[in-house]
């Protein structure tokens, strides 16, 4: 690799109408080193990575350089001629094709045979090999890609960005769908990068990965640079603090949850697959945490639960008029919410406003009776009234979800539950995605409400999270349930207890 | 005042550029198609436009769940073969015979939605065996010499006036349904995201197959107009091509194909336009080889047109 290999960005700003995105925005980039860019949602970082990547200009009087050349980004081509690769948080690969085909994907016509339409794959595996040989990959090159685990998926698309000559690689909050195998070993392959020469961007939202693997770290705040600093010259309370320009104040809320009424009960559930004869007791104003590994059937068993995934086994009990009583799940769902993992997936409607969205969990609200005819009116004032509740960041309620930036896109999923006011609220990851602030301000929402005596069933991968929000954990592994922990004895020790206990079994 | 007109622009932008551009053509024509602005040629031409426009209302409920019905025309000659098979041939009353029509094609459509929503189908090739199944009923209940002749009264009664009364009935009610009440917004959930809308405890099975089965009962209500203009029902009263018009006078009239947006009234100036072309051609005599020519391309340009304006919207919103 040339040793001329640089960036730099100098007065960079960019100006939507009535958002000035970004302000002012200058540094640089040197190879051999790995540089994270950190901010909360709407500090711009997007906005940043769409300049690199061609999709919006600069405004006038901006000026990127790399390699000591003035450029212009006109494109997303220009992008990838100039060297710049992405790998996304959001896998992208063609799942029934050969790992080699994905990987050389981006530039098929270079590899037809001369005078034929046929593709040379002998030459393409030889190709593939080469790149994934320089990533210290042992995925095999003719394995489809719908068998490799997520992880290697992304390996796989790192080899992508340099067969296409990426030498500028922006990492965008690769990890987010990684277990922790595959994260460390997705940092062997930066690291490895980072030898080689290569300038490497790091998005995150995990702090402990910034300091982990960068070696110095940009940070964003509404669209200006506060600063760049030497990752070894800072610590975590002093970024969080800059992301945010004021200090977190510590948990406040110091809950006795003492209400032993059982509100629900769910006895032998059991999936196609996942959960298998899962047990549980959930009770009121209670935020009970469920934990387990990547692929534990965490989801599985909200969805079993919930009639989203068939439910082969099992029976719901559900407190109504005083008594525990069985109930069917199309009732059952009368009297929850339930926030999903995947935002854009399954939590939204993108194109909707943001006062449609709310109101969707319960629409009879603001329906004749008889009739089905709307109230607009009410409508707009009830969604108001959450907007400010929850804290979603917007000109007023009829702005379309899709403009939000994540955070402000996930409070208004937690605003149109809470519209509903349900009995029990089952949430998958409500953090996930979401910076500093903004998870923050979902947990005092989740006390708050837990408070007033609505219930809470969530999953966290985040560790730190889930024993901060949870009155009672249980633990899930491979479906089943392997142990339960009080508040009184949370520790990841504790945690993990269930489920080494479950994996020694398994080795017997 | 002048916020209040700024959002009913903005609200109503769609209604507003169809008006202007329904008002532009119609102003050229009048001055340079001879016989175009004669009473006689108007309600020709409204009656025409009739059935297309009613197809379109439904086509615009399909399209705003996401979904397909290419059906339409098939069921609605089926539906009215169905009625006055029962009307003439089987001696049955006018009244009745009208309802059976309308019920024969909601029955049809609700076969659809059915297959779609509760077998999970895929709508095109339901549709498209609706479409073939429709034909085939009509063809064999209306037989090689025809059906015969309703007496003078059915069409008396259902005459021109009447059949614009029903259109904008049609139009007016639908148009309601879909944009103030409960059902109405439900449609624009599932089409905007139905897995959003499930998750959001939305029942889209069911609300999905009553869909299909309104988009059916247009079909039927289509029939009974076109049985009344010619007084008796044949199996090619509603030829296959008669969908491209129809869902381009929804798409026209800027009904999303991906789902989740749209109003009926402006599927209803779409229909408007469409059929206004036709119309325009013939009075110019344009041969019926160019005429298809014409149209399609028109039909593509102005689709293009809504797509490229759509980007564009999306691209300054960022």
């Amino acid at each position: 690799m040339d040793n001329k290999l640089s960036l730099e960005l100098k007065h960079i700003s960019k100006t939507f109408p009535g958002v000035k995105a970004l302000n002012d925005v200058s540094f640089s980039a040197q190879p051999g080193k790995v540089c994270g860019i950190v901010g909360v949602n709407g500090a711009g970082k997007s906005t940043l990575m769409n300049i690199l990547g061609g999709i919006h200009q600069p405004d006038e009087g901006g000026e990127i350089f790399i390699n000591g050349e003035k450029v212009v980004i006109a494109d997303p081509k220009a992008s990838t001629e100039l060297g710049v690769a992405f790998i996304q948080q959001e896998v992208q690969a063609f799942d029934t094709m050969n790992v080699y085909e994905n990987i050389l994907a981006a530039d098929l016509n270079k590899w037809r045979k001369k005078h034929s339409l046929a593709l040379d794959r002998a030459a393409m595996k030889k190709e593939a090999q080469v790149h994934l040989d320089a990533l210290d990959s042992h995925i095999d090159v003719d394995a489809p890609v719908y068998t490799l685990t997520v992880g290697d998926k992304q390996i796989i698309q790192i080899a992508r960005a340099l067969s296409q000559g990426g030498r500028i690689l922006l990492f965008d909050e690769p990890t987010s769908s990684l277990s922790d195998h595959e994260v460390a070993m997705l940092f062997g392959v930066v690291r490895r990068l980072k030898e080689q020469g290569y300038i490497i961007f790091y998005i995150s939202h995990f702090l402990d990965e910034i300091f982990e693997l960068c070696d110095n770290v940009v940070i964003l705040r509404d669209g200006q640079l506060v600063d760049q600093a030497e990752i070894s010259d800072i610590n975590k309370e002093q970024l969080v603090e800059m992301m945010l320009g004021y200090q977190i104040e510590g948990n406040t809320h110091s809950r006795e949850h003492a209400q032993d009424e059982v509100i629900f009960k769910a006895e032998h559930i059991s999936g196609e697959k996942l959960p298998r004869d899962f047990s549980f007791e959930l009770h009121k104003g209670e935020i009970l945490g469920v934990w387990g590994l990547l692929g534990s059937g965490r989801s599985e068993l909200f969805n079993t639960i919930l009639g989203i995934d068939k439910m082969m086994d099992g029976k719901l009990f559900f407190k109504q008029d005083g008594e525990l009583k069985e109930i069917t799940q199309k009732d059952f769902y009368k009297h929850i919410g339930y926030l999903t993992e995947g935002r854009h997936y399954d939590g939204l409607f993108l194109n909707m406003p943001i006062c449609q969205n709310i109101t969707s969990s319960d629409l009879d609200q603001f329906a004749a009776k008889g009739t089905g005819i709307l109230n607009p009116a009410k409508e707009h004032v009830e969604s108001r009234k959450l907007i400010e509740q929850v804290g979603v960041k917007t000109p007023d309620e009829n702005v379309k979800v899709s403009k939000l930036s994540g955070g402000n896109q996930q409070k208004v999923i937690v605003a149109k539950w809470f519209l509903k006011d349900p009995e029990i609220l089952f949430m998958d990851e409500p953090t996930k995605g979401v910076d500093v602030g903004a998870k923050n301000e979902i947990k005092e929402l989740i006390f708050d409400k837990a408070e007033k005596g609505t219930s809470f069933v969530v999953i966290s991968s985040e560790l730190e999270e889930i024993m901060s929000l949870c009155d009672r954990i249980i633990v899930i592994y491979e479906g089943r349930l392997v142990g339960e922990v009080q508040k009184a004895d949370f520790s990841k020790e504790s945690l993990m207890k269930g489920i080494v206990s479950q994996e020694d079994k398994d080795a017997e | 005042m002048s916020e209040k007109l700024k959002r009913f622009t903005s609200n109503n932008k769609q209604l507003l550029i169809m008006l202007g551009v329904i008002a532009v053509v119609f102003i050229i024509l009048s001055l340079t198609v001879p016989n175009f602005s004669t009473a006689r040629n108007l309600t020709n031409l409204l009656q025409q436009i009739a059935p297309i426009a009613v197809m379109a209302c439904g086509a615009t409920y399909v399209l705003v769940i996401g979904g397909m019905d290419i059906s339409n025309p098939a069921v609605m000659a089926a539906s009215a073969v169905v009625g006055v098979y029962y009307m003439t041939t089987g001696g049955g009353n006018l009244v009745l015979g009208t309802i059976l029509i309308v019920l024969t094609g909601t029955f049809l459509g609700l076969i659809n939605g059915f297959a779609i929503a509760k077998l999970k189908m895929v709508p095109m090739v339901v549709t498209l065996s609706m479409m073939t199944i429709g034909t085939g009923l009509a063809t064999i209940l209306s037989g090689t010499r025809g059906l015969p002749i309703l007496p003078a009264s059915f069409s008396n009664v259902l005459n021109k006036t009447v059949v614009i009364i029903i259109l904008l009935v049609v139009m007016i009610v639908m148009d309601f349904i879909l944009t103030g009440t409960k059902f109405g917004r439900k449609l624009y959930y599932i089409g905007n995201n139905a897995r959003t809308a499930r998750i959001s405890g939305i029942d889209s099975e069911n609300i999905t197959m009553f869909t299909y089965a309104i988009s059916g009962m247009c079909a039927g209500i289509a029939g009974v107009i076109n049985t009344a203009s010619i007084a008796t029902a044949r199996a090619n009263m509603g030829p296959q091509s008669q969908i491209l018009d129809i869902i381009s006078a929804a798409v026209i009239g800027g009904v999303s194909p991906n789902g989740g947006s749209g109003r009926v009234r402006d599927a209803v100036l779409g229909a408007v336009l469409i059929v206004g072309l036709n119309n325009v051609m013939n009075l110019l005599a344009v041969s019926d080889y160019y005429t298809t020519l014409i149209k399609g391309g028109i039909i593509i340009g102005a689709m293009g047109l809504a797509s490229y304006r759509q980007q564009q919207a999306a691209k300054r919103g960022v």
